[in-house]
């Protein structure tokens, strides 16, 4: 204990975590304003961000297979922190549409929730929601082939994490574990307090 | 006398070749859907014991309006679903439809189908051979 301290007046700052399965980057990157609307028809811009951790994930609610998937496993990443002592606040955890064509705020309303009752959903329109992803490194688009009003969508299956800044810190690629996703967090979070 | 004893080697064989191709299927389960999903997954494990390859070439359920073969695969970082018209199940093998890879996609019937409930499926092969299945439906990633 003693000779961490030591070791960090020494060097003046921590070192970067040892993460498991997310990747931090070397430096955050700041997020510029986008206007997207929350699942209960409320504005969610870059204000939304600041003062919380925020996980985000991409798809849509057509979506039966992989969004399913990693929204239950971003649920269990929840309940595990919930039961963490000492976590001042949780992360919230935000649904980004990549079909805002067809994922109303009602379909949202219905679809988020599901998986934790605090969960986000937002959508906005093609290009507030390309100003996000864009920022983030996200890719989505109508798969090739698909019929007009019946489609699927390819979109990017990480999983970004968003520091109280509101700046891009950290991405979560595939296979996600929660457990691991969970310890990751905490670890980036006492990271980022001990720089601060 | 003759004949007698061919019959017998003849459904003697027939029976060999019946328990060799016998596929079966293992843990089949329909993930539970959010309220306003349009669309449920169903998963399962299909082993194929006999000595020739075998396809799955189509799949119904009373349940569902259609079932669709799909696949679920991610090439650099970027998740899409393929549709597959067959899934190959080699000879002395098994294929597992689980979460991120083969699935089963149905349009989610008018009544919603929550977890205690139970669906049914018939499966059908190229070599002609049907499965007829009930697959649970559960609330699990």
């Amino acid at each position: 204990m003693l000779l961490a301290a030591v070791l960090l007046a020494a060097c003046g700052r921590p070192e970067p975590p040892q993460l498991s399965q997310g990747t931090l980057l070397p430096s955050a990157k700041p997020v510029t304003d986008f206007q997207l609307t929350d699942h209960h028809g409320q504005p969610f811009s870059l204000e939304n961000l600041k003062d919380n951790w925020t996980f985000t994930f991409f798809g849509y609610t057509h979506c039966p297979d992989v969004c399913p998937t990693s929204m239950t496993m971003l649920g269990q990443v929840q309940r595990k922190l919930e039961q963490q002592e000492g976590l001042d606040k949780l992360p919230q955890m935000v649904f980004v549409s990549v079909d805002p064509e067809r994922d109303t705020t009602e379909l949202l309303s219905q679809f988020v929730p599901y998986f934790h009752p605090d969960f986000i959903g937002a959508s906005g329109d093609e290009q507030n929601t390309l100003k996000l992803t864009r920022q983030l490194g996200i890719l989505y688009g109508k798969a090739e082939g698909s019929a007009a009003d019946n489609y699927l969508v390819d979109h990017s299956a990480a999983i970004i994490l968003l520091d109280p800044d509101g700046a891009f810190r950290a991405i979560f690629g595939i296979p996600h574990d929660p457990e691991l996703i969970a310890n990751d967090f905490l670890a980036i979070k006492n990271y980022y307090e001990a720089t601060q | 006398m003759k004949r007698i004893l061919l019959a017998l080697i003849v459904s003697a064989w027939s029976l060999l070749a019946t328990a060799d191709s016998e596929l079966q299927v293992e843990n089949a389960w329909v993930r539970e859907a959010p309220p306003s999903a349009h669309m449920m997954a169903a998963y399962m494990t299909l082993k194929n014991p006999g000595s020739s390859d075998t396809v799955l070439t189509q799949v119904d359920s009373p349940a569902f309006d259609h079932v669709m073969l799909h696949k679920s695969e991610v090439v650099d970082g970027v998740a899409r679903m393929i549709h597959q018209d067959d899934i190959l199940i080699p000879a002395q093998g098994s294929v597992e439809l689980k979460p991120g890879s083969f699935h089963l996609m149905m349009p989610t019937p008018e009544k919603r189908l929550v977890e205690g409930d139970r669906v049914d499926f018939i499966l059908t092969f190229s070599n002609g051979e049907t499965i007829r299945l009930q697959a649970d439906i559960r609330k699990k990633p």
